[in-house]
């Protein structure tokens, strides 16, 4: 029954992928084959470092304060209140929003020139542009943090608020009864429990925001940038000579990420 | 892709509204779209006509139809004529890959161009934007690579320097045929910026399109005097910090303004003409690499960072939040502040010492399906009606490519009266203030330069 479905995916994804084996090996389309070495050539160049940093930085700051957060808003979540249901749905709501489009509202907010700066300069706050803080373009990816921290906190919020509410209440009760204060609850009874969905859910934000290229690119510097921000600049570089490491620097990025995808399914399998 | 695919649908709306009004080649006047002009037709005859979006009537002198004389027929059309391209063009759809990042340059592709090749030849146009150029040359490499050789997916592209050589040198273009094309006659293939684009011969595997030349921008309210020349604007961006930014080359725009402050580092243009000389440009390099390390502090964040592109360099200064925006178009900073986008006070200025021009055309891929459609379009490109529908600040504001002295008397007298943009300078001023762009291996190496020596320094 898989047969067809697998087929699909093998014949597209991996030929590509093997398409982009091959070209990261010397071979240009049209030119034929090159000297090879794109790897070496990558690997050894200084922008590939720092832009490894800048891309683990991104992700692991994102997917770090997004389990914090989300954890948080699960906590106050589960609680039984008036208008529940309407806040969940408003905690849920960002979910279909696409990145891009995220990317451009944290645009149009954070910018220099922003929403925020332009209430700044209403109030009197700052005179010109660049007294706002710079948090897009800079280099510490704060705008790309925002846009990934607002939307995986609830992706994760999600995840944590479902384990929270087929747990119920009763281990915490258990607990308080054998006199565990508000903190050992949480730490020795919550946390255990929700403790496999959100390794499980960190890890999946932590490989998209790893490999995802459209929000550093819109809201990143110029350099150094994400690492698929760069294999997208070789890739159009107008020297043709650049494929084979622009196919060199996706094949890293893919190998990187399978890893993570080894990580997870041993993780998830552990738990099980 | 979003973008793109609103794009299609509206073009697949229009071109269902279009088709439903009026067969090809039948009288003029019939669209109801434009505003239609139907007079000198009698003497004339065969008159061809354009939906006009400038308002008002205007004379219509006749054009060519027929290809130059001793022009040979293009491969595949050999001891055919031009009515013969025109004949198989029609019914033709011609997939237009060009830049879009001008709503303007857009809607005078989807509009007035597409109407009228429509009406005049059945050709439908199809207009595809792109951000840059490599995206189709990928494209059409896909499909060599794929053994595509026949109906491939683009049929004409905006195309111009290193993207042409990096095309003609992998073998994906489709010719010769410029010269065949009736219009072609009115280019005057003597001129070297016209014959060669950024110092590689066109060979007739491209059509002159337009002409484009670097100015600065500014405004008066902001800044009164503008820096007369390159020294002077360094010495303004020093005592001005954070005011001043240009985009990242690769960026077109900010690679072209690059090249203002090599030649000016080099003390001159000349010894960068012709072949690339590895030396020279080593010579050459190191004082530009020089000159922009010591102004990048004095730069929009510090230098910290760079806008990716025009587009956002003209948030930037339409936001205030930089004195000054560059184009590589005189007339664009007019056509802005027609839009609203730019304060009234916005003006253009260029240095003392001159600023880049260059000549922009169209070509074809080799595998395109409707190569006679794309000559057609190209064609009607070149006409004396779409050059100067181009020309206009309210629809584009492009410098016209056809040599007014090889046009008709009727038309030369057209042409005298384009108007000009508040914020355009007069065309004598930008004539006497032409530099040479360097041929596409010196711009490739000075922009992988800057990457290597000024972003990541």
């Amino acid at each position: 029954m898989l047969a067809p479905a697998l087929a699909v995916v093998l014949f597209l994804f991996g030929g590509g992928l093997s398409l982009a084996l091959v070209q990261s090996w010397g071979y240009v389309p049209g030119v034929g084959w090159g000297e090879g070495g794109a790897y070496w050539a990558v690997l050894t160049a200084p922008a590939f470092g720092r832009s490894l940093l800048l891309t683990l930085w991104i992700a692991g700051v994102s997917t770090t304060v997004s389990a914090v957060l989300a954890v948080g808003l699960a906590l106050l979540l589960r609680r039984p209140m008036r208008g529940k249901r309407f806040i969940t749905a408003l905690f849920q709501f960002n979910l279909p929003i696409p990145h891009l489009v995220g990317g451009i509202g944290i645009l149009f907010l954070v910018t220099q020139s922003g929403f925020l700066a332009r209430i700044g300069h209403y109030f009197g706050l700052i005179e010109v542009p660049a007294d706002f803080p710079a948090l897009v373009y800079d280099p510490w990816g704060i705008g790309i943090i925002l846009e990934y921290v607002w939307k995986s906190t609830i992706f994760m919020g999600v995840i944590v608020l479902a384990t929270l509410q087929t747990v119920g209440e009763d281990y915490e009760a258990v607990a308080q009864n054998l006199g565990a204060n508000r903190w050992q609850r949480f730490r020795y009874v919550i946390l255990p429990l929700i403790w496999p969905g959100l390794l499980s859910s960190s890890i999946l934000v932590f490989a998209f925001t790893f490999g995802a290229f459209e929000v550093p690119l819109l809201l990143g510097s110029r350099y150094p940038s994400a690492l698929p921000v760069l294999a997208y600049r070789l890739y159009t570089d107008v020297d043709l000579g650049a494929r084979p490491e622009a196919m060199a620097l996706s094949i890293i990025i893919a190998v990187i990420m399978g890893l993570l995808i080894a990580v997870y399914m041993r993780v998830t399998r552990g738990i099980r | 892709m979003k973008k793109i695919f609103l794009l299609m649908l509206m073009l697949l709306l229009v071109a269902c509204g279009g088709g439903e009004e009026t067969p090809v080649d039948e009288a003029d006047g019939a669209d109801g779209g434009g505003v239609e002009v139907t007079e000198g037709g009698a003497e004339t005859g065969t008159e061809t006509e354009s939906g006009d979006d400038m308002g008002g009537a205007r004379p219509q002198p006749d054009q060519i139809e027929v290809a130059p004389e001793g022009a040979a027929a293009p491969p595949q059309y050999e001891g055919q004529t031009w009515d013969d391209i025109l004949a198989e063009a029609n019914g033709q759809t011609v997939n237009f890959y060009m830049w879009g990042g001008s709503d303007l340059i857009n809607s005078w592709i989807t509009g007035y161009v597409a109407d009228d090749i429509k009406r005049q030849y059945g050709v439908e146009l199809n207009m595809v934007p792109i951000s840059d150029a490599t995206e189709y040359i990928n494209k059409v490499l896909g499909e060599k690579e794929a053994g595509q050789d026949e109906d491939g997916s683009i049929d004409l592209v905006w195309v111009n320097g290193e993207n042409f050589r990096t095309m003609r040198q992998a073998d994906l273009l489709y010719g010769n045929w410029s010269q065949f094309l009736p219009s072609s006659a009115y280019v005057n293939w003597d001129d070297p910026s016209v014959a060669n684009d950024f110092g590689f011969p066109v060979d007739g595997y491209e059509a002159p399109y337009g002409k484009a030349q670097f100015v600065m921008i500014y405004d008066t309210a902001r800044v009164a005097e503008p820096p007369a020349d390159i020294a002077a604007l360094i010495e303004w961006i020093k005592a001005n910090p954070g005011q001043f930014a240009y985009p990242a080359p690769p960026d077109f725009t900010g690679s072209a303004f690059m090249r203002h402050i090599c030649y000016h580092a080099a003390g001159g243009y000349e010894s960068m003409l012709g072949e690339f000389d590895q030396a020279v440009f080593e010579a050459n390099a190191a004082a530009c690499w020089a000159l922009l390390n010591e102004i990048e502090p004095f730069l929009w964040r510090e230098g910290a960072t760079y806008p990716e592109s025009r587009t956002q360099m003209q948030d930037l200064f339409a936001n205030g939040e930089v004195s000054f925006d560059m184009a590589y178009n005189p007339a664009e900073a007019s056509s802005l502040v027609e839009n609203g986008r730019y304060p009234q006070t916005t003006r253009t200025f260029v240095f003392e010492e001159g600023t880049i021009a260059n000549t922009h055309y169209v070509a074809i891929p080799y595998n395109s399906g409707s190569k006679a459609g794309a000559m057609v379009v190209a064609n009607f490109l070149l006409s004396p009606d779409a050059q100067m529908s181009k020309a206009q600040p309210a629809n584009w504001g492009d410098l016209p490519v056809v040599d007014p002295a090889l046009l008709p008397l009727a038309w030369q007298a057209l042409f005298d009266t384009i108007p000009r943009g508040t914020a355009t300078l007069p065309t004598e001023e930008l004539a006497a203030h032409r530099l040479p762009e360097l041929q596409a291996p010196w711009l490739t190496a000075f922009e992988q330069g800057w990457v290597e020596n000024v972003l990541e320094q």
